[in-house]
């Protein structure tokens, strides 16, 4: 057979972008559009930027007005009395909240959540990455499978289950209000998941070497693989941490006496209120925002310390998500 | 399109802070690539051959220097402008798009520059050039019948034989007759059809004035008129056939990059790299993802796509046998300088500076310490061979070719200048490797390749030695020295 | 490994987690099911007056309660704002603008160079903060005379409990969610953009793509695997809202019967536990019912949004 002539090879293909044959010219305005674009994404994140930051701003703006300053919507506080306002507003909020009770009410709540986690996790964790045992892939799904059904639909029972073990009750005492927040709090498929999927990655011949070494599979559990996994459980604690910290669902229905309570419920309380000339209770804002400060400050600067960790961590739990 | 560099560098600025220092990965490269030629940047890792290759590209700038692309400068011209296609090391085939897609994508932003068309007319040319082989088109279609293939594999098959438009191929397909004669029949009563068509169509024209070339192209006042403008469907399914089957992979048109070997996604690559008719092609170490026997197949594959596109290439290697096997002219690189540029045979045969003499060759050449004096070449108190250039007094590099040692019956006993202690003895079919040292050489061992119908033995061996076969090379800038 | 060996080994390391999950996440899913079945369940002496779909009725606004004699639409409802109908609105609206909101946020950080780790953390600090506490915060923003109708001279009375409309309700919460949401899709958008090999970005320019193309051809689908989980998984919060809900308004703000701008599934579930409902204790069975309602939702979305992938995520 002959070749045909092709219909395409008489084709000249020209870039669609392409105007002029002047290449120093037309590279010189590529270059002035690559900057034009680089200053427009630059104005998008600023922008952007600013709008997520406005709250963070405005709260501790707030903290340094007076009541009436931010009822009127001021945008910045002014610095002839910024520390008087400071003072009082601090004050007051901390000792109507009862501040330092509350805070160290959550902080065990948190330590203690975080740690009984992270215990039980690297447990889970290991006899699912690395031990072999009848329905393991089942039951794992399983486990996986709970992190869709909604924590508020556990609430329900969880409530009752706890009243008739009477933790819930009228006269809960303050160990029985921490051990009702804890509990259900403990075990996490998520962490679970992300532990396992670490401890999956190393590979099984320090498992082999561990035995010829003579070790049990619980010493080859803290002494090979957690010190290996360090990174991911670092992420988890401090996760598991914050998590616990900013709890409120759970908290708001299980403990009957609110001097019990976490911060985030007590915050969302009557204790900021006062009462307005018509007798009608009203909330001092500037309390309320330099309360909103007091809770979120101490998150703020773990998260700062350890964002490494935790931004590394949880953009590695969602790509294998 | 020639290839012209002058005084391209590229410098990577460091980091004081981090006691990084500023490296030039590019030092003042000067050279040209002919129209049409094959060209291998050869050198170690490292040595800047990719830099300078994503230069060539426009994906990296020069940091000062001009690259030109015929008499066009082109050293800051983006990437899409250039007309270049590049095949990457990874082949980076877009893991989400077929293979179609793929050799797709780049046609998506290129527009055609030509003279205005009548493309009906242009249409019917086409059909009457595939009625005139009405007895091909038959056997194929018989054939691919036969074969239980469905219409639209027909006409795909069509239009790969034909080079025709798929679109014109579905139109042909159902026009298949069993018999033969009926379909010649058939074929050149529509032959007679086309023809009127393409007639009135050059009357109706004519009556706006305007007059129809052979080529379709219409004549305003007896003039062309050059336009722009988008490539059509069949346009570019035509060019991404064309590609495919340049590079054979035809049959793998609707599969996903994943569902290929290595040599195939290959083969995708240089496709999707020659669809857009680029001036020049960049290989960027094309082979290094392929085993053994790939490599071989592949870069002859490689070498026959060049010679049949007659498009200038530059492939990056640090393999020398690679780059010896298919290459026009190598470029020998190291620390971001030329060292060599020549054909390869000529680099094998008259390397200019030691570092050439070392990395092309397998095995590679042996390197003694030697001295020039009294107008003659000694290692150690052998005086191997004399100078017929006059030479003042120095120590050289003696590097010699491991087929450049005559032993046994191949030289005369008075000839036999260099004795070496022979350690090993291995037999390699065609050829004996002898594993040699000497108190002069440099590295632990020699490697010496002799014809393996003579008898060599472990224990100490005198040879001759080829005098072209044997180089000098200075000691402080290890250049070339004629003797 | 020795399988037989490691059986009862294994069931020891895990005994912990499973024990907890089976009382406190297996048996409540199992009960809460059996629960929303039962009519007249008392939740403190466990007692029932046996099988019936009447808490689905009930809930649904279909059938009236037996104690107060009437029916409730607090729930469902076809004419007015229900949980369901602004659950289903929050998530429609909240969704697709925070994820692509995020994508192009991603998109940008992903592109510079100067200040790229600053952005990325400016852009996650939300992810960390109280939920409640900046709730406040967005509370006191769109106050009556709060700073976003002083900058903008509005007069506009975004929350207040008695003059609020519920679009302006809505818009304050619905851009509260977003806020709240884009941080941790911002992330995980980032962190797939890292894992996308350079070698595709060039290879595009070669090919000539623009920016533009390039981002809608070759990136997009190339990050499909973290957009389907992102989207999955910002599905499954939304339906679930309501932390975000009492940090704009408080809890005080549902218990007025005529205002149910705000009211969301789990709010309702809430509300029914805590017995704010009217019909004090009996209600166990109602939050029940709406709470298995949810599951169904989540569940029915989450296998459409499976079935769409397969056809959209592409490696």
């Amino acid at each position: 057979m002959n070749k045909p002539s092709s219909i395409s090879t008489k084709l000249v293909l020209v870039p669609a972008s392409s105007k002029g044959r002047n290449s120093i010219k037309e590279g010189k305005r590529d270059r002035a559009k690559a900057i034009l674009s680089s200053v427009f994404v630059y104005l998008f994140l600023s922008a952007a930027a600013l709008l997520c930051l406005f709250p963070f701003y405005y709260m501790i703006a707030a903290s340094f007005m007076s009541y009436e300053e931010v009822s009127t919507g001021s945008f910045f506080f002014s610095f002839a009395t910024m520390g008087e306002n400071f003072i009082n507003n601090y004050t007051e909020t901390w000792t109507r909240l009862q501040f330092l009770s509350h805070v160290g009410t959550t902080l065990l709540v948190a330590v203690s959540t975080t740690v009984l986690q992270l215990l039980t996790t690297i447990l889970a964790s290991f006899a699912f990455a690395k031990l072999h045992f009848k329905g393991r892939d089942f039951l794992f799904m399983l486990v996986l499978a709970s992190m869709m059904i909604p924590g508020e639909m556990l609430a329900i029972t969880n409530y009752s289950t706890f009243s008739s073990l009477d933790l819930i009750s009228s006269h809960q005492t303050y160990f029985q209000a921490i051990l009702t927040m804890v509990l259900p709090l403990i075990s996490s498929a998520f962490y679970i998941f992300l532990l396992r999927q670490t401890f999956r990655q190393i590979p099984n011949e320090l498992y082999l070497a561990a035995r010829i070494d003579g070790k049990s599979d619980w010493q080859y559990l803290w002494k090979v693989l957690v010190p290996l996994a360090m990174p991911t459980l670092i992420t988890i604690t401090i996760l598991s941490f914050i998590s616990s910290w900013n709890s409120y669902v759970w908290p708001s229905i299980s403990v009957s006496n609110d001097s019990y309570n976490v911060i985030s419920v007590i915050i969302r309380g009557n204790a900021l209120q006062f009462a307005g000339p018509s007798g009608a209770m009203i909330t001092n804002t500037a309390w309320q925002m330099t309360s909103s400060v007091l809770t979120v400050l101490p998150i703020l600067l773990l998260f700062i310390a350890f964002r490494k960790y935790i931004m590394t961590g949880t953009g590695r739990a969602g790509i294998k998500g | 399109m020639e290839i012209k560099l002058v005084g391209l560098t590229k410098t990577f600025p460091g980091n004081p802070k981090k006691h990084i220092p500023e490296t030039t990965a590019v030092d003042h490269l000067d050279f040209t690539v002919k129209d049409g030629e094959l060209l291998g940047l050869l050198g170690p890792s490292g040595c800047g051959k990719s830099t300078t290759l994503y230069m060539l590209s426009g994906l990296k700038e020069p940091t000062s220097g001009q690259i030109f692309f015929g008499d066009r400068e082109v050293t800051f011209l983006p990437p899409e402008k250039r007309g270049i296609g590049l095949v990457f090391q990874n082949y980076a085939l877009y893991p989400h798009m077929t293979v179609y897609k793929n050799i797709e994508f780049p046609l998506t932003s290129l527009k055609v520059e030509e003279n205005e068309k009548d493309f009906a007319f242009l249409k019917e040319s086409a059909l009457q050039r595939v009625l005139l082989q009405a007895k091909e088109v038959h056997i194929l279609l018989a054939k691919a019948k036969k074969d239980g293939k469905s219409p639209l594999d027909c006409a795909e098959d069509l239009a790969n034989a034909f080079s025709i438009s798929l679109s014109l191929a579905k139109e042909i397909v159902p026009l298949f007759e069993e018999d033969l004669e009926d379909f010649l029949c058939k074929a050149s009563s529509l032959l007679e059809e086309s023809k009127k068509k393409q007639a009135e169509e050059k009357e109706a024209l004519r009556q706006k004035g305007i007059e129809l070339s052979e080529e379709g192209e219409l004549l305003r006042e007896g003039k062309t008129r050059s336009i722009r403008r988008n490539l059509s469907k069949d346009e570019i399914d035509a060019l991404i056939r064309e590609a495919a089957k340049l590079v054979q992979i035809t049959e793998f048109l609707e599969r996903k990059p994943s569902e290929l070997s290595g040599g195939q996604q290959q083969r995708v690559a240089i496709a999707r790299a020659l669809v857009k008719k680029p001036k020049v092609l960049l290989l960027d170490e094309p082979l290094s993802n392929l085993d053994a026997r790939l490599r071989i197949q592949t870069r002859e594959e490689i070498r026959r796509i060049q010679q049949e596109t007659g498009i200038t290439t530059v492939f990056v290697t640090h393999d020398q046998e690679e780059a010896m096997s298919i290459c026009d002219e190598i470029l020998v690189m190291n620390q971001g300088k030329m060292v060599q540029l020549a054909a390869p045979q000529e680099i094998y045969r008259n390397p200019n500076s030691l570092f050439a003499a070392k990395f092309l060759g397998n095995p590679p050449i042996n390197v003694f310490h030697g001295r020039i004096q009294d107008g003659a070449v000694y290692l150690g108190e052998e005086k191997i061979l004399a100078c017929k250039e006059k030479l003042p007094d120095q120590e050289v590099y003696v590097a010699i070719r491991p087929e450049g040692f005559l032993m046994g019956k191949e030289a005369k006993p008075k000839d036999k200048v260099l004795t070496l202690q022979c350690t090993q003895v291995l037999t390699q079919g065609r050829d004996l490797c002898l594993y040699c040292s000497h108190p002069s050489m440099e590295g632990d061992r020699l490697k010496l390749v002799v014809d393996s119908d003579l008898d060599a033995t472990p224990g100490p061996i005198s040879f001759a030695l080829r005098r072209n076969k044997v180089f000098l090379f200075g000691k402080e800038d290890q250049k070339r020295i004629l003797f | 490994m020795d399988e037989e060996r490691n059986n009862w080994k294994a069931w020891l390391y895990l005994s912990p987690v499973l024990l907890l999950m089976a009382l406190f996440t297996f048996y409540p899913i199992l009960n809460t099911v059996v629960v929303s079945f039962l009519k007249d369940y008392d939740s403190t002496k466990g007692t029932s007056s046996g099988f019936s779909f009447f808490n689905y009725g009930y809930v649904l606004g279909i059938a009236a309660n037996n104690d107060v004699g009437i029916t409730n639409h607090d729930f469902f409802s076809w004419n007015s704002p229900s949980a369901f109908s602004n659950t289903m609105f929050i998530t429609f609206v909240t969704v697709p603008i925070s994820v692509l909101l995020a994508l192009l946020i991603a998109l940008a950080i992903h592109s510079i160079r100067p200040l790229k780790k600053f952005f990325q953390t400016v852009f996650f600090m939300p992810y960390v903060t109280n939920v409640i506490a900046i709730g406040m915060v967005f509370g006191v923003l769109f106050g009556n005379h709060g700073v976003v109708n002083a900058l903008f001279h509005l007069d506009t009375p975004w929350l207040d409990p008695s003059s609020s409309t519920w679009g302006s309700c809505m818009f304050v919460l619905c851009l509260y969610i977003i806020w709240t949401a884009l941080p941790y899709k911002i992330l995980i958008f980032l962190s797939g953009l890292q894992g996308i090999d350079q070698q595709y970005y060039d290879a595009a320019r070669v090919d000539g793509a623009s920016k533009m193309k390039t981002n809608l051809k070759i990136t997009v689908p190339l990050l499909s695997p973290q957009i389907l989980y992102i989207t999955v998984t910002s599905f499954i919060t939304a339906f679930k809202e309501y932390s975000s809900v009492v940090g704009l308004i408080g809890r005080s703000y549902s218990s007025d019967p005529n205002t149910h701008d705000l009211y969301t599934i789990v709010y309702y579930i809430m509300d029914a536990m805590n017995g704010n409902m009217g019909a004090s204790n009996k209600v166990a069975q109602f939050a029940s019912a709406a709470a298995v309602i949810l599951l169904l939702v989540v569940l029915i979305f989450t296998l459409l949004e499976l079935q769409i992938s397969k056809k959209r995520v592409v490696y």
